[in-house]
């Protein structure tokens, strides 16, 4: 591929790109548009209007804290906390990852609603260092700085969002990109995420080789009591963490905590990524998610999902089929064949 | 563990009925021998893994051996194939004249037009005999089939559940499932018409319809066969049937092949000697 793709190329793919294909229309006309919007013209989203809509908790200003200690809820045959179901996240979704509800960074398109105080928005997904600020080293920092610039008129491919290629969401944006299923069985965690996978060992088989590099990265997991304990190897660092450019390299691992509440409601994502080549000293990300159930209603956004047809009258989830496929391939050549 | 019952039978049983007559012993042999045959084949099928609810367990990571995804039909070795006997019953497919005319189209243009050459969702039935392993975790209500090749995931819905009233044209379609004994049968369709059926350009239109069979030969072995009705491009509906291994190999994993992101794979993540 080329670098040398010319400006209006670029940005005339960026308008194509922007609005990921989903290959399955969303069940609901309205969820789809409400996707849409949020893809489109995130900076759109009037945070007040997403509230009148319903419990706040698709842009959660705060959320509780769930500390580690027993599971009190129902478990599997196999001795896991049954934690299966849809969840998502409560706060925002990738368009800034230390200010998810401020925008992305740079945005020239006008708000519709005042971006207000920041105290009054969602804090920082970095939880530590205090200042919410990912501890880059000098050269990583321009880099993300430079990203956020480029973002809003990509004249280097480098500057598109790789989530707008369809590539996977991998570590840790998969967590504030669309609600996702997470399915249990004997030895494994799986979360089926709108773009990718994610299969958690927990069998204590060794890590892949070390070259081994991957989008969603190389998972072993146990329990403790709530938590879900995961070591994240073989990442390759390419997903980044959203539209704020943040990012880590195949250097890095990730040492991931899920902190469920017994009554299944909500976890608390907490995990410490580091990365001796490019940050100054690891650091803490804290991501909150609540389930969806049958009681919700689905959301193109959180919770595409639907009910399933069948005699019965127990209602029955089903997720519908994910996969990103307008541009399933470099720059949209792929697909156009 | 059979092997051993059925000799603690077999020693138990001379004794057992040595004051009968020989004539009745004789015809007690043949009785007892139709009885413990049948009970052999029993034990067999229970040495195949299940859930809870009794039904076969296909959980486990499997892949053929078989040249299906180069041609399904029989074909010589050629540059970019290895010879192969097809694994369509009967041989050929039963294309309709128009529909034979793109498909040798496509056989043409195999090294460009094939989709999984661009790394998209490879489809059912060819992500169950592509040439990568693929995973399927189960429960009573499902199979969940994650392919190494584009780790896109396929649900089997094995709850009574029907397709929907509103289906979508899906990549993987839409698979609901009943058991016939230790039989999975699946009923899938409501496909799109982007996929193709192997890499020599056999296709479907997004009226393909595919059930299948899926049935434990021993443990570590599936019988996969498919029929795949489509009226757009067949005349006839047809079969094929495949044989799937289980991978056994220590600490075996899937490992995710989003091939799709090679071309851009070089410009992620920043490095520090970019200026």
């Amino acid at each position: 591929m080329k670098n040398n793709v010319s400006h209006l190329k670029l940005k005339l793919n960026i308008k194509n790109l922007v609005i990921l294909a989903i290959a399955t229309a969303p069940l609901m006309a309205v969820s789809a548009d409400d996707a849409k919007a949020k893809e489109a013209k995130p900076q759109q989203q009037p945070v007040a209007a997403q509230q009148a809509d319903g419990p706040n908790y698709r842009n959660e200003a705060s959320f509780p804290k769930i500390a580690s200690g027993k599971w009190t809820g129902p478990k599997l045959a196999d001795g896991q906390p049954d934690i299966s179901g849809h969840w998502s996240n409560t706060i925002a979704n990738h368009n800034n990852f230390t200010d998810p509800q401020g925008g992305i960074p740079n945005d020239p398109a006008p708000r519709r609603t005042p971006l207000g105080k920041r105290e009054d928005r969602a804090p920082s997904r970095v939880s530590d260092p205090a200042d919410g600020q990912v501890p880059f080293q000098p050269w990583a920092l321009e880099e993300v700085k430079k990203f956020q610039v480029g973002f809003h008129n990509p004249t280097e491919p480098k500057y598109i969002e790789p989530l707008a290629r369809c590539a996977p969401c991998g570590v840790p944006k998969s967590f504030y990109w669309h609600g996702y299923e997470i399915a249990q069985y004997p030895g494994y965690v799986l979360f089926v995420f709108n773009n990718g996978t994610r299969i958690i060992h927990l069998d204590g088989k060794p890590h892949l080789p070390e070259k081994v590099k991957l989008w969603n990265a190389d998972s072993r997991g146990h329990w403790e009591g709530n938590t879900l304990v995961v070591d994240v190897r073989n990442h390759n660092g390419k997903a980044l963490f959203g539209r704020s450019g943040e990012f880590i390299s195949e250097n890095g691992t990730i040492q991931e905590k899920y902190i469920f509440s017994s009554d299944r409601k909500r976890f608390n994502y907490e995990a410490v990524f580091t990365d001796p080549t490019v940050y100054t000293r690891p650091f803490t990300v804290t991501i909150p998610a609540r389930q969806w159930t049958y009681e919700d209603k689905p959301n193109g956004w959180h919770f595409e999902a639907r009910l399933a047809k069948h005699a019965g009258k127990e209602p029955i989830v089903e997720r519908e089929e994910r996969i990103c496929a307008e541009n399933n391939g470099g720059f949209g050549l792929g697909a156009r064949k | 563990m059979n092997t051993l019952r059925l000799n603690t039978l077999q020693r138990y049983r001379p004794a057992k009925f040595k004051k009968v007559g020989s004539a009745l012993l004789l015809l007690l042999a043949v009785f007892t021998f139709s009885l413990v045959a049948p009970s052999a084949d029993a034990h067999d099928n229970k040495k195949i893994p299940r859930l809870a609810n009794g039904k076969p367990d296909f959980s486990g990571i499997w892949q053929t051996t078989s040249a299906a995804d180069y041609d399904l039909e029989p074909h010589s070795n050629r540059k970019d194939a290895p010879p192969g006997p097809g694994i369509v019953e009967g041989g050929e497919i039963p294309y309709l004249p128009k529909a034979l005319v793109q498909r040798k189209k496509n056989f043409e243009n195999r090294a460009t037009d094939d989709p999984a050459l661009k790394g998209y969702t490879l489809g059912v039935p060819r992500a169950v005999y592509y040439p990568e392993p693929f995973q399927i975790f189960q429960r009573a209500r499902d199979l969940t089939v994650v392919p190494q090749f584009g780790h896109s995931v396929r649900t089997i819905h094995t709850n009574n559940t029907e397709h929907p009233e509103d289906p979508n044209d899906w990549w993987l379609g839409d698979s609901r499932a009943k058991w016939e004994g230790d039989t999975l049968v699946v009923d899938a369709k409501h496909f799109n018409d982007k996929t193709w059926l192997d890499r020599s350009g056999n296709f479907h239109s997004d009226a393909l319809q595919v059930v299948e069979r899926w049935k434990f030969l021993d443990p570590n072995t599936i019988e996969y066969k498919a029929t795949l009705t489509d009226e757009q491009v067949f005349s006839k509906p047809w079969n094929i049937s495949v044989i799937l291994h289980r991978h056994r190999e220590k600490n075996f994993q899937l490992i995710e092949d989003y091939r799709y992101t090679l071309d851009y794979d070089q410009y992620y993540p920043p490095k520090p000697d970019q200026k």
